[in-house]
């Protein structure tokens, strides 16, 4: 028999069968049980202790892919540079229709890669060459500035390997200069700490070395993709080695395989919005025209509840 | 520090990959071993289910 919601008078007392329930007891044994099952995995089976990736590792481990991403930097081309707010006004933000919410919060982490990732942290270093080739860029006018960069940036990514290149014409201006000093300041892991503590005293804050990491053209990509941790890869889902990860992110997983979210460049805020609309789907379930009869259709409630059920028939 | 009494995972998993979808062997396990305690305690009664019904359940409002 079928009840509709409003023909129940809520302020008359209940009539039907009651259960004694004992909740503090059921508390008790969930704690101990789930302790219990908590600290005999984590005996059994450790924890992920992935070594933490770092400008010093990546200066080691991919010695060009590091100076080429230094030299994009300087010339403003990487994924940083133009990511626009909250960090710079370089690019529009993800947006929804005519809400975009980067642009609403505006710039509240102000980072100009240039001056954040190469510039200021070579400024603590007491080196005279290093320390003239900031000024001439200093000096030089914004465009000036691109020119010599992109040009460097251009001719290190084309010839692939190299960590510096010659410069008998002058074209670069002092960016070789800039990209090698940087090179020497992140393979002594001076670069390191000199990103994580450029605004405040403690190494607590990681933005710029992860945007820095983020822009690197091989390095950082390759090893997510290792541990099939990047998006393509239902990357959400996974953790590191072989330990199951947060596979009930599925959902929000599975829209960024499938077009047009894939290929989209407003992929994140859409499927957040999406996932919004499913979410109050699911609050508002009873109230869905063809939704709410599937407990009709697959009564599992009933199956739950058989002995309520058998009584009553 | 209990490196001796643990196993470790820390080596690639395994995917399974059908399709568009791709799952971890790890995450895999989970998936299966949470529908199963799910139809499990659907059939299972507790211990004390009959029990505790024939004791406590009550018509009419009255205990």
């Amino acid at each position: 028999m079928r009840h509709k919601l409003s023909s129940v008078d809520p302020s008359k007392k209940w009539s039907g069968p009651l259960r004694e329930y004992d909740l503090v007891k059921e508390i008790v044994v969930a704690v101990v049980v789930v302790g219990f099952l908590a600290l005999s995995l984590a005996a059994l089976f450790s924890s992920p202790d992935e070594k933490a990736l770092t400008m010093q590792s990546w200066s080691i481990q991919a010695p060009a892919d590091f100076v080429q991403t230094a030299a994009s930097e300087l010339a403003g081309t990487t994924t940083s540079a133009s990511y626009g707010p909250p960090y710079n006004n370089n690019g529009s933000g993800q947006n929804i229709g005519p809400i975009n919410p980067a642009k609403i919060s505006g710039i509240t982490i102000p980072i100009d890669p240039a001056k954040s990732f190469v510039i200021e942290p070579l400024a603590i270093e007491p080196d005279s060459t290093t320390k003239s080739a900031i000024a001439v860029w200093s000096l030089a006018s914004s465009k000036q500035e691109i020119t010599w960069a992109s040009a460097y940036s251009d001719a290190l990514t084309k010839d692939g390997k190299a960590l510096a290149l010659a410069d008998p014409t002058g074209a670069y201006g002092p960016v070789p200069t800039l990209v090698t000093a940087l090179y020497s300041m992140a393979q002594s892991g001076a670069l390191d700490g000199a990103l994580t503590t450029s605004d405040t005293t403690l190494p607590t804050n990681f933005t710029k070395p992860l945007l820095f990491l983020a822009d690197s053209g091989t390095y950082f990509p390759d090893k997510a993709a290792a541990q099939h941790l990047s998006g393509d890869q239902w990357g959400v889902m996974n953790e590191t080695g072989s330990w199951p990860g947060q596979s009930w992110l599925w959902l929000y997983s599975l829209w960024y395989q499938i077009e047009p979210f894939k290929s989209s460049g407003n992929a994140d805020i859409l499927v957040m919005s999406l996932m919004g609309v499913l979410s109050l789907g699911l609050i508002f379930l009873p109230l869905l025209p063809i939704i709410s009869r599937i407990p009709y259709w697959i009564p599992v409630h009933r199956l739950i509840w058989r002995k309520w059920y058998q009584r009553k028939s | 520090m209990v490196r001796f009494l643990a196993i470790s995972l820390d080596h690639p998993a395994h995917y399974v990959s059908v399709g568009p979808f791709s799952v971890s062997a790890g995450n895999l396990m989970i998936i299966i071993s949470m529908c199963v305690i799910f139809i499990v305690a659907l059939f299972l009664p507790f211990p004390d289910h009959e029990k505790a019904s024939k004791k406590s359940e009550r018509v009419g409002g009255k205990r």
